[in-house]
């Protein structure tokens, strides 16, 4: 280690103090088997404060808001009735510029036009528009599509390979909105290279986004 | 082993993103979780002992950091990243263990007498440059040890570091440097100095 007085002193410091703590098998068994015991998380959990309530004080403001709902007087009751009612108008006069705001995402998140693409516009029963995903990938052997819309599940919606093109293909009827998504190469995931990249990509294997707009009417 | 992974073709746990294998936990995939843990265990014991100085407590916060994760995964958000805030998790975990020790030993040193006392140096080798440095590690005062630790050892950024302790950068950044001044005069001086405290 350099002396302290030598400007390379704190990566030294740093680099020995950055030496790995072996994970002891015995623990990680121990843990995996508390975890195994625990409630299964769900989307729906409400779960208990995360950061306990014995902690030392750290940010508490970033703690959920409460809101506790007290009997209402005549005049509050009445001032709701005001705000519900803009309310209602405000959403209905929203509705109407909704596909606009859209397009401008799609045009603000970058060029979207080659794939996946919209390979029909008709409204179904429920609102969903057909999405033709493609993907060129001739050494592979499995390809599938995960995403926001299959619950990550690889095996949910696997591709095919299109005999004509070559290329791997699946169509999806999707909901109108935001889908973030990635393809499943051989076990690999990966982004779809023709697609934009979705902001809340993290630990070096992005995303792509689609966005698909409301049927049109 | 309670968890394992499923042998499911044309699919691999370990390339997937943090978050993506948060959702597959809370979609019921609860093999997901193991790879996080793999993904993210050494880090944090290494975190827990170096800022609480032995193994086992370290093992215990580590331990309780994931368990709390695992309950509490439906409030992870991604906008932030999934190791800052199992960080967040950790840093409390570590200040909680560092407090009930304190009252147990009174193992910190938080007053010139404790700084004095520690100043003896144990018997170890004149060569022995990682008890000089655990000693010296030891030494800072928990706040600065954390806010070191977090950026010259965990490598976080400024913002991630804010976003896991609740305090500010510029308090941070200060904690950092102090931590940094205190260090090299103890490894230079071969004890504890005043220096940022």
């Amino acid at each position: 280690m350099s002396e302290p007085d030598d400007p390379r002193w704190l990566d030294d410091v740093a680099g020995e103090l950055r030496r790995e703590v072996p994970v002891r098998p015995a623990w990680r068994a121990r843990l995996l088997d508390d975890v195994a015991r625990a409630p299964k998380p769900s989307v729906r959990d409400i779960a208990d404060d995360v950061f306990g309530d014995d902690e030392p004080a750290l940010d508490r403001g970033r703690r959920r808001w409460s809101i506790t709902v007290a009997p209402l007087t005549g005049l509050a009751a009445a001032s709701l009735l005001v705000a519900l009612g803009a309310g209602v108008m405000y959403v209905a006069m929203s509705s109407k510029t909704a596909g606009a705001d859209e397009s401008q995402r799609a045009a603000h998140d970058g060029p979207s036009a080659a794939s996946p693409q919209l390979v029909s516009r008709t409204p179904t029963a429920t609102d969903r528009e057909v999405v033709r995903f493609e993907l060129s990938a001739p050494r592979a052997s499995h390809v599938a599509l995960v995403g926001s819309f299959n619950e990550w599940n690889p095996v949910a919606t696997p591709l095919s390979r299109d005999p004509a093109s070559g290329k791997w293909v699946v169509s999806l009827r999707l909901p109108p909105g935001r889908h973030v998504y990635a393809f499943v190469v051989d076990g690999d995931v990966t982004a779809d290279p023709s697609a934009p990249r979705a902001a809340d990509d993290d630990f070096g294997s992005p995303n792509s986004v689609v966005l698909v707009s409301s049927p049109r009417t | 082993m309670g968890v394992t992974q499923p042998d499911v073709p044309g699919f691999n746990l370990a390339t997937m993103t943090d978050a993506m294998l948060v959702r597959r936990v809370l979609g019921g995939d609860t093999a997901a979780f193991t790879t996080l843990v793999d993904r993210h265990a050494a880090a944090c014991t290494r975190f827990a002992t170096r800022m609480l100085g032995n193994r086992e407590d370290a093992e215990d916060a580590t331990q309780e950091t994931f368990l709390r994760a695992y309950r509490s995964l439906a409030r992870y958000e991604e906008r932030q990243t999934f190791r800052t805030w199992l960080f967040q998790i950790l840093i409390n975990r570590c200040r909680t263990a560092a407090v009930r020790r304190q009252r147990r030993h009174r193992m910190f040193l938080v007053d010139d007498t404790a700084i004095a006392a520690a100043s003896v140096r144990p018997a170890v080798d004149a060569g022995d440059l990682r008890a000089e440095l655990k000693r010296a590690i030891d030494a800072l005062d928990p706040d600065q040890r954390e806010a070191f630790l977090l950026k010259h050892v965990e490598q976080l950024s400024y913002d991630e570091m804010a976003a896991a302790t609740g305090i500010g950068v510029s308090a941070l950044k200060m904690r950092v440097k102090r931590a940094c001044d205190r260090m090299q005069w103890m490894l230079r001086e071969g004890e504890p100095s005043n220096v940022g405290t």
